[in-house]
């Protein structure tokens, strides 16, 4: 729980009997590695060892020029189906395929890409590249650091309009002390001159002028408080800034961790891993078909 | 009056330098310090200040370890922490290391103005 300043006075007055001493502070973080390496790719010689070289290759073409023939048979029987039916009309509406072959072709490559990704993403289909854009305490250090150049640049805007401010007041304060002259002149010149109105008119008039460059010297005193409250306002930005620090500590702990806790310090070379179990939702061959596959390949 | 401002954030010092300067603290007499380590150079380079205004947190050397260097040289100087820790243990730690009074940020112009005051006239 944060102290309230007039608690901390309450510590200030009891504080002088505390003599300097070492004590504890709060722990700075140690940097971290990256614990987790990279998996060599198999050679070409591994791949032979673990493939036969009398294994039958399939030809992924010609099965799948096999398969769209299939496909094509089943929708020319889905549309004399259709057409078989009557009072179904043609009400949804199929994407033009030329209108939508230009507008991809138009679209920026990366864009088209990118849109890809987004819908992966929100599948939650595919998970961001490692890459350092990507990085979330990257990220964040990024936000925190334009954060901090645009602040600076507010406060810039900000000391601008003080410094104009403080001119104009400046400039204000000599305009005022000349009015004050000429009132004192135009006073004298009516108090000698009374049949003259010009006088008194100009004397009003320059009493006038007087309180309105007072007025201006408020409003801009005025408006001065408010900068300077913006300014005090401001300091959010650096609490904000830390509890984005914060933020990344955490997630830096937590990397250390995971990284801890997942490491395979045995030595041991990674295991092959099964693809297809029992038990899986996919399919499993049985026994009558590895016995018909079998028999299919003694004929051969 | 010659102050040194150390705070990590260049929002901060120029808050800080702002507040100063409204106290009729020229900009010359003012300097700021980005970490300890800085701080602590300018401290013992130019050896002239009246006054310390530290942050707590920050990289390269924190303002408390930049108190304790700042006290074995100097007993008497005033420092004045300005940090967001508000913990009361954060406070006591600060006022063993030898800081003279203590804000937490945010902070108004006012209560700045009030504690320089009271530190140099006392």
């Amino acid at each position: 729980m944060s102290m309230s300043q007039e608690e901390i006075e309450a510590l200030m007055s009891g504080a002088g009997d505390i003599a300097p001493e070492e004590t504890q502070e709060p722990q700075e973080e140690a940097p971290t590695e990256d614990l987790v390496e990279e998996t060599p790719s198999p050679t070409q010689e591994e791949v032979a060892e673990v493939v036969p070289e009398d294994e039958p290759v399939i030809d992924t073409e010609e099965a799948q020029e096999e398969s769209e023939v299939e496909e094509d048979d089943n929708l020319d029987n889905l549309d004399d189906i259709l057409a078989g039916i009557d009072g179904i009309e043609d009400d949804i509406e199929t994407p033009n395929e030329d209108t939508t072959s230009e507008e991809i072709d138009n679209k920026d490559e990366s864009e088209v890409a990118g849109e890809k990704l987004e819908k992966m993403i929100d599948k939650n289909e595919y998970p961001l590249p490692a890459k350092d854009e990507n990085k979330v305490v990257n990220q964040l250090n990024q936000v925190a650091d334009d954060s901090e150049e645009k602040a600076s640049q507010i406060f810039d805007v900000l000391s601008f309009i003080l410094d104009e401010n403080s001119e104009i007041q400046s400039y204000n304060k000599n305009m005022g002390i000349f009015i004050e002259e000429q009132i004192k002149l135009l006073d004298s010149l009516s108090i000698k001159f009374p049949n003259i109105a010009v006088f008194k008119e100009n004397l009003e008039n320059a009493k006038n002028l007087l309180e309105s460059s007072k007025d201006l010297d408020d409003k801009v005193n005025g408006e001065n408080n408010k900068i300077f409250e913006a300014m005090e306002l401001m300091q959010y930005h650096d609490i904000n800034r830390q509890k984005i620090e914060r933020v990344m500590s955490v997630i830096k702990k937590l990397n250390y961790y995971l990284n801890g806790i997942f490491e395979d310090d045995s030595g041991k070379p990674d295991v092959q891993i099964a693809k297809h179990i029992p038990g899986d939702s996919s399919e499993i061959v049985d026994a009558d078909d590895i016995e018909s596959l079998i028999a299919d390949f003694s004929e051969q | 009056m010659r102050i040194l401002i150390v705070d990590d954030s260049s929002t901060m010092r120029r808050i800080i330098g702002n507040v100063v300067q409204q106290l009729g603290v020229a900009k010359d007499d003012f300097d700021e310090a980005e970490d300890g380590v800085v701080a602590w150079k300018l401290f013992q380079e130019k050896n002239d200040y009246d006054v310390v205004l530290t942050d707590w947190n920050m990289p390269n050397m924190n303002g408390l370890e930049l108190v304790k260097h700042i006290r074995t040289a100097d007993k008497t100087i005033p420092i004045v922490m300005i940090t967001t820790e508000g913990g009361k243990g954060e406070v006591i730690t600060a006022l063993k290391a030898g800081v003279n009074n203590y804000i937490v940020k945010p902070f108004s112009a006012e209560v700045l103005k009030e504690k320089l005051d009271g530190l140099v006239k006392g």
